[in-house]
């Protein structure tokens, strides 16, 4: 006799659809619900207050020719460019020092992440804004080692130097996933290849570069998508200046819906941004593919 | 599945079809006072949150059935956050508001109350009929003007006497001042591109006394010409280039992106004036020691033609189209503006109280003095012009300033900014005017 088994839930088949409501409540209220609305809305005119008024592909089209959304999308690549793998490097770096057994290093790897933690502070980016002013801290100590001073706000590649050096001090999170990551290389592997008179060098090229392969490719889109969405920082600290030499898409796409309440067209350009970090992060699938394993 | 993304499509369209904001129900007055609680909001300086509060208490202490929770803070973001509670539905019941929210938000005259329908419990027999004009939006007044004021010119009279300078009068006095501090690295003014926006005010003042022309029309029209527009541009950078004001480079070096009140600069001295609306500018006096900011007077050309200045109403006070207590939020309105308790507990706060009554409180308990009541004084002596709302719609700003950064970082040249400038207003407010 074929013996029956009970769903070890022990309510119906129905029940994981219950036991996943809530999430999928959420999911449709909080994302799905958003993410079509906000494509509806990137079809018509609105201003917050009257109705919204269908204009079809009007602000997609109005995008072409609009000069603030093509420096913003410069910008926000350009940013992006330099970021990413500044970001990577240092964070792989400060993991494979933090990788070595020494006695405390539970501590050093505390401190190493507390600037994560608080980078995204209100007051942190304040103070970030003070230490590059002329009289500031980074000035300060220029001229001490005998170096020019630096006018941080009154040039573009240096006041996008500002916000990038502000988030590769933020390197924690990307330090932390490496950091792991080369904890479950196995030891055998390097000793292995110092019994064969490989050096250092070699072996981080040999074997830790290949075994993080997945890894760096996770973290360079976790990056990507965030460099790519960066508001806060050039908002609080150069106001996007030098002649919107650091206006980003997130703060093009704040300033249309919120302080010029071209909230039809602020929509649409959520929608580039969305597309744009998709057609990103497809080319670095892309280009990586060769070189990494599939995950 | 074709059919159901076609149901979800259709449901989000019919949700966003409530969008505007506006959808909660409208509660007509019923003419009695009764117990509820309001929210109150303004921006301002720390003077100002300082004797509101004060006010809001004594109001709370005479009408315990009626309580008031203010919601507070500093001019930037504020338009974007109470634009935000409007669109939502959310906004406060009483709302303090700037001139151009008049047309931003209620273009129609149906985005805010209709104060009208709330004379039992508003006095507005205490305004001029000029007065409270300016708060009207197609026929319907939507907000009541708290004080009419204008930008003016304070000086930091410590750093003056140290130079041994006396406040100039003309615009060919000022930039002399620029080669006299110079030795010292001081500027006798200083004007910005963020949040007070005072660099292109200063040099459509200068265009507008030359010129007779106004910037823009009350009723939104382009006043100035291309080459109009490019005199301004070129006048500003004359400033710059004479050491009058900090290039804008300068400014944000020193400064970041800090309010000019909040800048070292400003607080030591080496930035000895401000351009600042005379409703405004306690929040600069605040930093300073008591009696070192000073008014100066409103810069003429040689020949002693004084015109361009510029005033407007400079806060008025709304209350929401959505409030369920209208004549309770009308009471506290009419206790803002008209009481004479509250009036002494402002003071000037929000400038010269436009309110006859509390006008008068002020006067007679001697505490119509200070820097808002000089500037009110000298503007009055001018023949000045009321400041189109148009005039200060953000993106309109953004035109400005682009263009004044353009021509500070040598960018482009006066003639190129002002082509672009103009073609970009015109097009715009045709588009607003719609």
């Amino acid at each position: 006799m074929k013996k029956k088994y009970r769903n070890p839930v022990g309510v119906c088949k129905y029940s994981g659809l219950l036991f996943i409501t809530p999430f999928l409540a959420g999911f449709l209220l909080f994302t799905l619900y958003p993410f079509a609305s906000s494509f509806i809305l990137g079809l018509t005119e609105y201003d917050g207050i009257r109705q919204p008024e269908f204009t079809g592909f009007g602000n997609f089209r109005k995008m072409l020719g609009d000069s603030s959304f093509l420096n913003a999308a410069a910008v926000t690549l350009k940013y992006t460019a330099v970021l990413v793998p500044l970001k990577l490097i240092f964070s792989l770096l400060a993991a494979l020092t933090l990788n070595m057994e020494i006695k405390g290093m539970g501590v050093y790897r505390t401190i190493f992440y507390i600037p994560s933690i608080l980078g995204s502070n209100l007051a942190v980016v304040i103070m970030w804004q003070f230490l590059f002013t002329s009289d500031g801290l980074v000035n300060q100590l220029l001229e001490l080692c005998g170096l020019a001073p630096v006018g941080w706000y009154g040039d573009s590649a240096h006041a996008m130097g500002i916000i990038v050096l502000l988030r590769l001090w933020e390197f924690g999170s990307a330090m932390i996933i490496f950091l792991n990551a080369l904890r479950d290389i196995p030891c055998e592997y390097y000793e292995a290849a110092k019994v064969d008179g490989c050096g250092k060098i070699r072996s981080f090229f040999s074997i830790t570069l290949p075994l993080l392969r997945n890894v760096i490719f996770l973290n360079l889109i976790l990056q990507i998508i965030a460099a790519m969405q960066e508001f806060n920082a050039p908002y609080m600290i150069t106001g996007g200046g030098p002649l919107k030499g650091t206006y980003t898409l997130g703060m093009l796409i704040y300033d249309e819906m919120f302080k010029y309440r071209e909230m039809g067209y602020a929509n649409a350009l959520s929608w580039v941004m969305f597309t744009l970090i998709a057609a990103v992060v497809a080319a670095a699938f892309g280009f990586t593919k060769r070189h990494r394993e599939d995950i | 599945m074709k059919k159901y993304i076609l149901t979800a499509a259709a449901g989000c369209l019919a949700s966003l079809s409530a969008c505007g904001g506006n959808s909660a129900g409208f509660t007509p007055p019923d003419g009695t006072l009764d117990k509820c609680t309001l929210r109150f909001s303004w921006w301002g300086g720390d003077d100002r949150h300082e004797a509101t509060l004060n006010a809001i208490e004594l109001w709370n202490s005479k009408h315990p059935d009626i309580t008031i929770v203010p919601e507070y803070g500093g001019w930037d973001g504020w338009t974007e956050k109470v634009g935000t509670q409007l669109s939502g539905g959310t906004e406060p019941d009483i709302m303090q508001i700037n001139y151009d929210w008049l047309i931003s938000f209620s273009s129609d005259g149906k985005g805010f109350y209709d104060l009208e329908l709330l004379t039992d419990y508003l006095d507005l027999t205490q305004f001029d009929r000029d007065v409270l004009s300016f708060g009207e939006v197609g026929g319907v007044l939507n907000g009541v003007t708290v004080s009419v004021s204008g930008r003016g010119l304070f000086y930091n009279s410590e750093t003056y006497k140290h130079f041994g300078a006396e406040y100039p009068k003309t615009w060919s006095e000022l930039i002399n001042l620029g080669e006299k501090f110079h030795k010292e690295d001081i500027y006798p003014l200083d004007v910005d591109i963020q949040s007070g926006g005072t660099a292109w005010y200063l040099a459509v003042v200068y265009v507008q006394q030359q010129t007779g022309r106004q910037f823009i029309t009350i009723d939104g029209e382009l006043g100035f010409t291309e080459d109009d527009i490019k005199e301004a541009l070129d006048f500003y950078k004359k400033l710059e280039d004479g050491h009058v004001i900090r290039t804008i480079d300068m400014r944000t070096d020193e400064d970041g992106t800090a309010a000019l009140y909040q800048s070292p600069e400003f607080i030591d001295g080496r930035v000895a004036g401000v351009l600042e609306w005379g409703s405004s500018v306690g929040k600069y006096e605040m930093t300073l020691s008591e009696g070192v900011l000073e008014a100066g007077p409103m810069l003429s050309d040689d020949s002693g033609k004084s015109g361009g200045w510029m005033i407007k109403p400079s806060l008025l006070y709304a209350i929401s189209r959505n409030t369920k207590n209208p004549d309770e939020a009308a009471a506290f309105m009419d206790f803002m503006l008209n009481d004479t308790e509250a009036a002494s507990l402002l003071g000037t706060t929000r400038g010269i109280p436009a309110s006859r009554t509390a006008e008068e409180s002020l006067e007679k308990s001697g505490r119509l003095t200070g820097l808002a009541q000089e500037n009110d004084a000298l503007l009055e002596q001018l023949d000045t012009m009321t400041i189109s709302p148009y005039m200060e719609l953000a993106q309109m700003k953004e035109y400005y300033n682009s263009a004044i950064e353009k021509v500070s970082y040598n960018a482009a040249d006066s003639a190129e900014a002002a082509h672009e400038m103009y073609v970009s207003i015109t097009e715009y407010l045709e588009r607003i005017r719609k």
